[in-house]
């Protein structure tokens, strides 16, 4: 059931970060590849696996008693914690880029940004 | 010469990153004071082509040396922690950046832009050279992703740094896509996580060449690595991913377009070539793809031929693309931006032709082959883009409507010119005609007909812009603009000593050769890549947690 939403979540991500992406106004464009890039973050986490956890794949749960809930798998939100630490500081380095394209151009459009010489 | 301790040759492997390391924060915190960043900036790049040297030196060329060495950081074992290989492939490609890097570090002392700017130029320089070495050096597919994103960072900066409208603009679409791909680089290694459980290369290694012993399906890392050799070919620029080069190259100033050229790009021809052989050349997968409509079947037992079939179409198309795009163009870095698309398709189409080798013979010879080319076009391409820092600092233009007659104006820098362009036309003795005789000998033991054709058109096609260049710029009246310029002649200089290093290079061919052939080697050698990491199996854990370490 988890992987069926977590697959739903994933899909819906990346559409929507493909249809901003493909907008005239570049603010939508980071939008866009912000969120596909966090779409990419939750695929790697789906990717480790959702598993009932055990004290060997989680160490700190042996101390923890008799429940032990479904779990990712450590190594992918290791892996997802610095890529979404890359992802936060791009965002932000394009969106003051895209500030000073406005600043240059006088316009935030796409198509009249490919015209202009 | 005795052999080096084995703990020794570890801190080695660490070492050029380290000395970048420290050179990068300490030109940050010297901002305010020019000539002691200066110092530090030269003394760090000194530094470095000194542990380059020590790598080659002492793992890989001396007569006692291992071949390989690696280190654990933070002595973590492998699979878990990460790993960091350099064997004579990371050298080889190692040894290329220095060269180039200490030429353009220099060359950045004499040619910066005004301002506030100039602090932080040195840091992001270091930056950069520091995600190249960790690319290099890796041997876990996540931390490449991180490398990847270090080199980028600094060179998302370097593409706007002029900070005129064209460069935010160029630096903007660069940054797109860059963003871009570095969500498919997750979704590739999210994908070979999920297929085979590990990261690690070597374990990576293992385990696809022995799916069954460790209970995996391998199947889907022909469409992963499909993901990742994207993800590379837009680094190194191969058509359909060269759109972004012609603008980025020409926003970036000219030295550090010589690395992007020199440097990044060999990043993405690197990781094509590590991943392919070393890494995914051992699962057996087999590979059963009619492709009625071009009248071609990809078959075989591994995910290479599929690679290799993607890889000769890219290159092809560079090479043309590439080729015809270079001799329209009316400046000198257009000309360079687009010749380096053609260029990297010479670089591809030896490595397509090791992916589809019949024999492991074949295979060996086409990638010395693609890193004999790849040296010189760091070499040539480097000394170019160079030249057009020297051109543009001393007149202003780098336009071919503003120029005219520098030959007599300058004539080391003209000389320096003619040996580069030479070079990637490929003229003995110099370091390009071995290049493309290499290239052009691969494509004939393949016995492939329309390679040859086509690497023929490809040269004919160089030889037609460079001599473009040529007469626009260097022959021909002297404009206003090259009459009032003052060349530099320490920029001069390291042109000059760049066109000496293709010189030595085309003469002194043989240890050249013998070095590409121990890179090649160590790229077709996934046994001693394993065996040097040493993967552990998982049920050795217990001595990880026991907290004996």
């Amino acid at each position: 059931m988890t992987g069926v939403v977590l697959a739903a979540a994933i899909g819906t991500l990346f559409a929507l970060g493909t249809f901003l992406l493909l907008r005239r106004d570049l603010i939508r464009v980071v939008w866009g590849l912000a969120i596909i890039s966090q779409a990419a973050n939750v695929y790697l986490l789906a990717m480790g696996g959702i598993a009932p956890a055990t004290a060997e794949s989680v160490p700190i749960l042996a101390g923890h008693g008799e429940h032990v809930p479904e779990t990712a798998d450590p190594l992918v939100q290791a892996l997802v914690l610095t890529a979404i630490v890359i992802g936060f500081g791009m965002t932000a380095f394009a969106l003051v880029l895209s500030y000073r394209v406005y600043e240059e151009h006088d316009t935030l459009d796409v198509t009249e940004l490919g015209e202009s010489e | 010469m005795t052999a080096m301790p084995v703990g020794t040759a570890s801190t080695l492997v660490i070492a050029p990153m380290l000395v970048v390391l420290v050179a990068a924060a300490g030109t940050l915190l010297l901002g305010r004071h020019p000539r002691a960043r200066t110092a530090v900036s030269l003394a760090g790049g000194a530094g470095y082509a000194i542990a380059v040297a020590a790598i080659d030196w002492y793992i890989v060329l001396a007569p006692d040396a291992p071949g390989i060495a690696t280190y654990q950081v933070g002595d973590l074992p492998a699979p878990f922690g990460i790993t960091l290989v350099a064997d004579g492939l990371s050298a080889f490609m190692l040894t290329m950046v220095a060269t180039l890097g200490i030429a353009s570090l220099v060359f950045s002392t004499r040619h910066l832009p005004d301002g506030e700017r100039r602090s932080y130029y040195f840091p992001l320089f270091h930056f950069l050279a520091l995600g190249v070495t960790g690319a290099f050096l890796t041997g876990d597919l996540f931390n490449l992703f991180v490398w990847f994103e270090v080199m980028l960072m600094a060179s998302y900066v370097f593409v706007a740094y002029s900070g005129g409208p064209q460069h935010t603009r160029a630096a903007f679409w660069y940054v797109s896509l860059n963003l871009l791909a570095s969500a498919v680089f997750l979704l590739g290694v999210g994908g070979i996580y999920a297929t085979t459980g590990t990261l690690n290369m070597a374990d990576l290694a293992q385990r696809l060449a022995n799916p069954a012993a460790y209970g995996l399906e391998p199947v889907p890392v022909v469409g992963l690595l499909g993901l990742l050799l994207s993800v590379f070919a837009i680094k190194a620029g191969l058509v359909p991913f060269q759109f972004w080069i012609p603008t980025a190259y020409r926003a970036a100033p000219p030295q550090i377009t010589a690395l992007l050229a020199g440097a990044t790009k060999k990043v993405g021809i690197y990781a094509i070539i590590r991943l392919s052989f070393t890494v995914f050349a051992g699962a057996e997968v087999a590979i059963d793809l009619p492709l009625p409509l071009v009248g071609v079947a990809i078959t075989g037992d591994s995910p290479l031929p599929f690679i290799g079939a993607a890889l000769f179409v890219m290159a092809a198309g560079s090479i043309l693309l590439g080729g015809i795009g270079a001799v329209g163009r009316d400046s000198m870095e257009g000309v360079f931006a687009y010749s380096s698309i053609g260029q990297v398709g010479f670089i591809a189409i030896p490595v397509a032709i090791a992916t589809t080798a019949a024999g492991p013979e074949l295979r060996r010879f086409a990638i010395i082959a693609a890193l004999v080319y790849a040296l010189n076009h760091t070499l040539a391409k480097g000394l170019l883009f160079l030249a057009v820092g020297t051109v543009r600092s001393a007149t202003g233009t780098s336009r071919f409507a503003d120029l005219g007659g520098l030959a007599k104006r300058s004539p080391p820098l003209a000389l320096a010119v003619f040996v580069g362009s030479l070079a990637l036309v490929g003229i003995p003795p110099l370091s390009g005609f071995f290049g493309k005789f290499l290239v052009f000998d691969a494509a004939a033991r393949a016995g492939s007909g329309p390679v040859l054709v086509l690497l023929l058109v490809g040269s004919l096609l160089t030889i037609a812009y460079a001599t473009r260049l040529w007469n626009r710029s260097f022959w021909g009246a002297r404009t206003d603009a090259v009459e009032a310029a003052t060349v530099d002649p320490v920029q001069v200089a390291i042109l000059v000593g760049l066109a000496v290093a293709i010189i030595a290079v085309g003469v002194g061919f043989e240890p050249v050769y013998e070095f590409a052939e121990t890179a090649a080697e160590a790229a077709l050698d996934t046994e001693g890549y394993v065996d040097a990491v040493d993967p552990q199996a998982a049920s050795d854990l217990g001595g990880l947690n026991g907290g004996g370490h």
